[in-house]
């Protein structure tokens, strides 16, 4: 359904795209908006994720980036923000998050760190500090909730999130691409059996050979339409960090590939997060009004999200 | 005694029968028309020439009343662009007149030999805020690609703001565009705009006259908070047939008309069509966008019949459509996207006297809007649409020169079908599970328009409003079920008016007025212009009737015997149940639209100056507004004011057309504007190793101002020709000096994974640089 929705909105960008080439007459030059550079907020960053192969639950927060054209390594860095204290209640206990710099690290842990936040370490010239439940002292589980609490010299963000309980996916095949079906390529079709007497929220992620969970561009759903239906629904592989849209093949599998499918429930707070997220983001265009993201931080930006995840693991066929 | 009594008896009967003498009163009537092609003409002039304040004006149907005391009169008949007709009448008993004015000699010097009257109403009518632009005129403007467009010519009155470069959407007096009530021959019309809006629906060469009403709307209309815009077709020449028609860069016209029985019914056909994509089809053959093709096009019609000079009807239609098709052979992938309105008219008007005439319409208007497409085995489609059947009554009284009532009452059933869409792949299937709404709209009105001596005039004026959801429904509140015809929800709408007219001297009046309006239809658009997409939704158990209430306030003076009108207006507006989406709203397939609004209040003010010199070699106006609109909601922003995205505190119009000689016609067109708002964005935030943008508040920053100039020449080789068939050609260009005006501001960021940088660009687009055109216009006529 978020690729109809998608269908719809590049449907009014290709009619403009009509009228501009048809007249042949548009034209671009470039904009600076005024800037504001006080309006600096905090961003957090962070999952709960029950899952026997997640990670320690750590939180990233950083300052946001005024509109400065061009962001780089070494600034990128200094937005990490440094000596907050952060903690999470499960329930039951509080849980102060240890606060670990990369630099602390020897260099290979250092590397697989960085990679894991997604920063590509040659390009960090400065510190760069997270926290991090250490000894992983949070009881992640089903049906949990947590709060967050961060002081940063006296500024006070807060949270809430929780997991919800798991849905199991059955009934995975891989079929050719539509259309003139291309040899090398698949899709992954799955079957969702949705509990009907609540609202699900879903979020999916994939991973090619190894590699690391990327969320495919619509990544969220509701059961508004499926609610308590047993339905079949494509999965799109995502686009790894750094590689191009293609229009034609981007989504499908690459056959002979080993994938791992990662399927979350999550809660509405955090569907709201992603779902505003990718409608800001695919919201471009001459008629597009903004959008602003729905963040479940008091005082601040970002998502401290709940995943309650299973993973699928693949071999796309030939 | 009794010589006594006899003699008081004469004496008292003598006074009565002088006094009956004196106030015996006989009323003129009858239809003004053109004498070329019997096609009635809406606002001609009738007036008395020994004493000018004896006048009466044509209505929407060319019917006139003019009650005077018995007596000789010279009568004149009169209307711009037309040769005055002088009549001697000796008023003895009620008359029939029907008059045929024949357009205006064009000569040399003198260009058009049209009186004044018309431009006295500038100074004596009650009405604020009105402006009717005969299409003619209109047809004189510099337009875009050459396309005459009613809803482009009315932006350059002052009230009036453009909904953005290009499009024919329009905002009045702070008001958003759902809030103007347009009608095409009494049928309300949804959509008024072709390709996103760039191109209005209505063709010119089928339009007679367009009104404006943005001032104290009239209490015959209702069902809009801003502004009535109302559209007469022409009925077609009942004399002879006569064909007329254009050929433009991007669409071609041909229009029809004639009589089916000479003086007594004729017929009018009109059509246009787009075809500049139909052109690359051969070019898109065997590639990947095969089959990918948009056009537009429109239909209006109309047939009128008189049975005698007490009845007649009409009947009148239009259909246009969008059509825009894709398709992707390769991928199987295909789409098509058609929508358009639908109306249809049919009126009876009959005089029950010489005072009093009646009209009765039976209306039916369609808005659709569809949306399918596929690949491979996953279908889907998409629907919404807006259909109304309408019943209206409305009587004209001329009771006297000095006062005139007017009543009448309307009924619609509507029939509201929100976003409905299916999908499915292969065998399994689902849709949304939207149901249509359903809704009765009740009016009824009153209206009084009364001279008081000399100095005064009040156009008074109620309407009684009421909207009833009818099942079948089911609540979203109280989960109780309504049966069909079954009463849901009752909003019902106080709506009184008032207008009033000092005359401080012949050539200055100060008019005041106060207006209440009620609205039980919305369309709420989550984009920075309409889009056809954008669904009309009625009032429910959850949506309130939007309710305006506007005070004006006007100096009206002329100059220069007449030859010059001015105006300074001002309002102040106060609207309530105002409608938006929340900040974080998407645009949700899954999601009615009514459960993604917010409701809030509203306020607009502003101050209006026009000059207007509507006769001789060089004619125009000159528009200017300052003014200033902003909303509150509770969920924006908490509940803070900040300026409506229709705030542009300076607009400027000026207009001119200029006759050099009977060959040749000039117009320009100059525009300037405050720049559009829009939300800016403050900085960025990384999740998932992604940028994302955060907002400002809500339309802090705007886009440099707005201006351009168009300028068009016309070219009539053969002036006056009397040959069966006569050309014309039209030059024209638009934004003369290539002015890169804005038409909205893009945001592009591109990250370099490996080297860790990533780039914000904002780009600002321009879509309309300098664009001339040519078009060719030619008739034809039987003779």
């Amino acid at each position: 359904m978020t690729k109809f929705n998608h269908t719809i909105r590049h449907t009014y960008f290709l009619a403009f795209i009509i009228v501009a080439v048809t007249f042949l007459t548009s034209c671009e030059s470039e904009y600076i908006p005024d800037t504001d550079a006080s309006q600096q907020e905090y961003v957090v960053e962070g999952y709960i994720e029950v899952n026997d192969n997640a990670n320690p639950t750590f939180i990233l927060l950083t300052r946001s980036i005024p509109f400065i054209g061009e962001v780089k390594a070494d600034k990128f860095t200094e937005l990490f923000v440094k000596d907050a204290k952060v903690s999470i209640n499960d329930g039951t206990k509080n849980v102060e998050l240890t606060q670990l710099c990369l630099g602390d690290l020897p260099p290979e842990i250092r590397d697989a760190a960085a990679l894991l936040l997604g920063i590509n370490p040659d390009s960090l010239k400065s510190d760069i500090c997270v926290y991090v439940d250490l000894f992983e002292q949070i009881n992640k589980r089903e049906g949990g909730k947590y709060d967050l609490s961060i002081d940063i010299g006296g500024k006070i963000l807060t949270a809430t999130t929780t997991t919800p309980r798991r849905v199991q996916l059955t009934d995975f095949v891989f079929k050719p691409t539509p259309g003139v079906a291309i040899d090398s390529l698949a899709q992954l079709f799955c079957t969702i059996e949705d509990p009907g007497n609540e609202e699900n929220y879903y979020r999916y992620f994939t991973s090619s050979i190894g590699g690391q969970f990327v969320a495919p561009f619509g990544s969220v759903t509701n059961d508004k339409i499926f609610n308590g239906k047993k339905f079949e629904i494509p999965f799109n592989r995502a686009i790894n960090p750094g590689e191009d849209f293609d229009p034609f093949t981007s989504g499908y599998f690459l056959r002979g590939d080993t994938i791992v499918l990662k399927a979350c429930t999550i809660d509405k707070d955090h569907f709201d997060f992603w779902s505003t997220r990718d409608f800001a983001a695919n919201n471009g265009g001459p008629f597009a009004s903004y959008t602003r993201i729905k963040t479940n931080i008091n005082g601040g930006l970002g998502i401290f999200g709940g995943y309650t995840a299973t993973e699928y693991s693949f071999v796309v066929p030939n | 005694m009794n010589i006594m009594f006899r003699k008081l008896f004469l004496g008292a009967s003598l006074i009565f029968v002088a006094h009956f003498a004196i106030s015996q009163t006989f009323t003129l009537n009858g239809y003004v028309k053109d004498a070329a092609s019997g096609e009635t003409i809406i606002g001609a002039i009738v007036v008395d020439e020994a004493n000018p304040s004896q006048a009466a004006v044509t209505n929407t149907y060319g019917f006139y009343s003019l009650t005077l005391p018995s007596g000789k009169y010279n009568i004149k008949f009169s209307y711009i662009g037309y040769e005055d007709q002088r009549f001697e009448v000796d008023l003895t008993k009620n008359t029939n007149l029907n008059v045929s004015l024949s357009e205006g000699v064009v000569m040399q010097e003198v260009i058009i030999s049209a009186d004044k009257d018309d431009q006295r109403r500038n100074v004596e009518g009650t009405q604020m805020g009105t402006i009717s632009l005969p299409v003619e005129n209109i047809k004189k403007l510099p337009a875009i690609f050459g396309e005459v467009d009613i809803l482009k010519a009315i932006q350059l009155l002052p009230g009036v703001l453009s909904a953005g470069e290009g499009t024919s959407g329009f905002y009045v007096r702070g008001g958003g565009p759902d809030q103007n009530l347009v009608l095409l021959d009494e049928a309300l019309v949804y959509n008024s705009g072709h390709l996103l809006g760039f191109f209005s629906v209505f063709n010119a060469d089928a339009i007679k006259n367009t009104t404006l009403i943005t001032g104290g709307i009239p209490a015959n209309f209702g069902g809009r908070l801003s502004s009535v815009l109302d559209i007469q077709m022409k009925e077609g020449n009942n004399k002879s047939y006569e064909a007329e028609g254009g050929i433009g860069l991007i669409s071609s016209r041909l229009t029809f008309q004639g009589p089916i029985q000479k003086d007594k019914s004729s017929f009018i056909v009109s059509g246009r069509r787009t075809y500049i994509l139909d052109l690359v089809q051969p070019a898109l053959k065997g590639g990947n966008f095969e089959g990918t093709n948009y056009y537009f096009y429109d239909l209006n019609t109309k047939l009128n019949y008189r049975f005698s000079d007490k009845d007649r009807i009409y009947f009148s239609g239009y259909f246009g459509q969008d059509i825009l098709k894709f398709s992707q052979p390769k991928r199987d992938f295909t789409f098509q996207l058609p929508y358009g309105n639908k109306t249809g008219t049919l009126r009876w008007n009959h005089l029950f006297s010489e005072k009093m005439f009646m009209n009765l319409s039976a209306i039916y208007n369609d808005y659709q809007f569809e949306f399918g497409g596929g690949q491979s085995n996953f279908v889907f489609n998409a629907f919404s649409g807006v259909k109304d059947w309408n019943l209206k009554l409305d009587f004209d009284n001329y009771v006297s020169t000095n006062h005139t009532l007017k009543f009448g009452g309307n009924y619609t059933y509507h029939t509201l079908t929100p976003n409905t869409a299916q999908a499915s792949n292969g065998e399994v299937s689902f849709a949304t599970t939207f149901k249509p709404k359903y809704a009765n709209e009740y009016a009824v009105y009153f209206l009084d328009d009364m001279k008081l001596g000399k100095k005064w005039a009040i156009n008074t004026g109620l309407r009684l409003s009421a909207f009833q959801q009818v099942g079948p429904y089911r609540s979203k509140i109280t989960q109780d079920s309504f049966g069909r015809f079954e009463s849901a929800k009752i909003y019902t709408g106080f709506e009184p008016r008032v207008n009033t007219n000092y005359m401080v001297n012949r050539n200055l009046s100060i008019k005041a007025g106060v207006a209440i309006t009620n609205q039980y239809i919305h369309l709420v658009s989550n984009s920075s212009s309409t889009l056809p997409a954008d669904i009309w939704v009625p009032s429910t158990e959850i949506v309130k009737p939007q309710r305006g209430v506007q005070y004006s306030l006007g100096v009206f003076r002329n100059f220069d015997n007449d030859n010059y009108e001015t105006s300074i207006e001002m309002y102040y507006k106060d609207l309530y149940n105002q409608i938006d989406y929340s900040d974080s709203y998407i645009n949700d397939i899954n999601t009615e639209v009514e459960d993604g609004f917010v409701f809030g209040k509203g306020r607009a003010y502003g101050l209006e100056l026009f000059v207007k010199k509507a006769k001789g070699r060089l004619n125009g106006w000159i528009g200017y507004s300052l003014s200033k609109t902003e909303r509150a909601f509770k969920d924006i922003e908490g509940g803070r004011w900040y300026p409506a995205v229709y705030d542009r505190p300076h607009d400027l119009s000026v207009v001119a057309n200029y006759k050099l000689n009977k060959k040749w016609d000039f117009g320009a067109i100059g525009i300037y504007g405050s720049g559009k708002l829009f939300t800016p964005i403050r900085g960025f935030f990384f999740v998932e190793q992604n940028l994302n943008l955060f907002y400002g508040p809500r339309n802090s920053e705007r886009l440099i101002p707005y201006h351009r100039v168009d300028i068009s020449a016309t070219y009539t080789p053969r002036p006056g020709s009397t040959r069966k068939y006569s050309g014309s050609w039209t030059f024209s260009v638009y934004n003369v000096y290539n002015r890169k005006n804005p038409f909205f501001v893009n945001f592009d960021t591109t990250t370099d994974f490996a080297a860790g940088t990533t780039k914000i660009e904002g780009s600002q687009i321009t879509l309309f640089p300098m664009i001339p055109s040519i078009t060719y216009n030619f008739k034809w006529n039987q003779k």
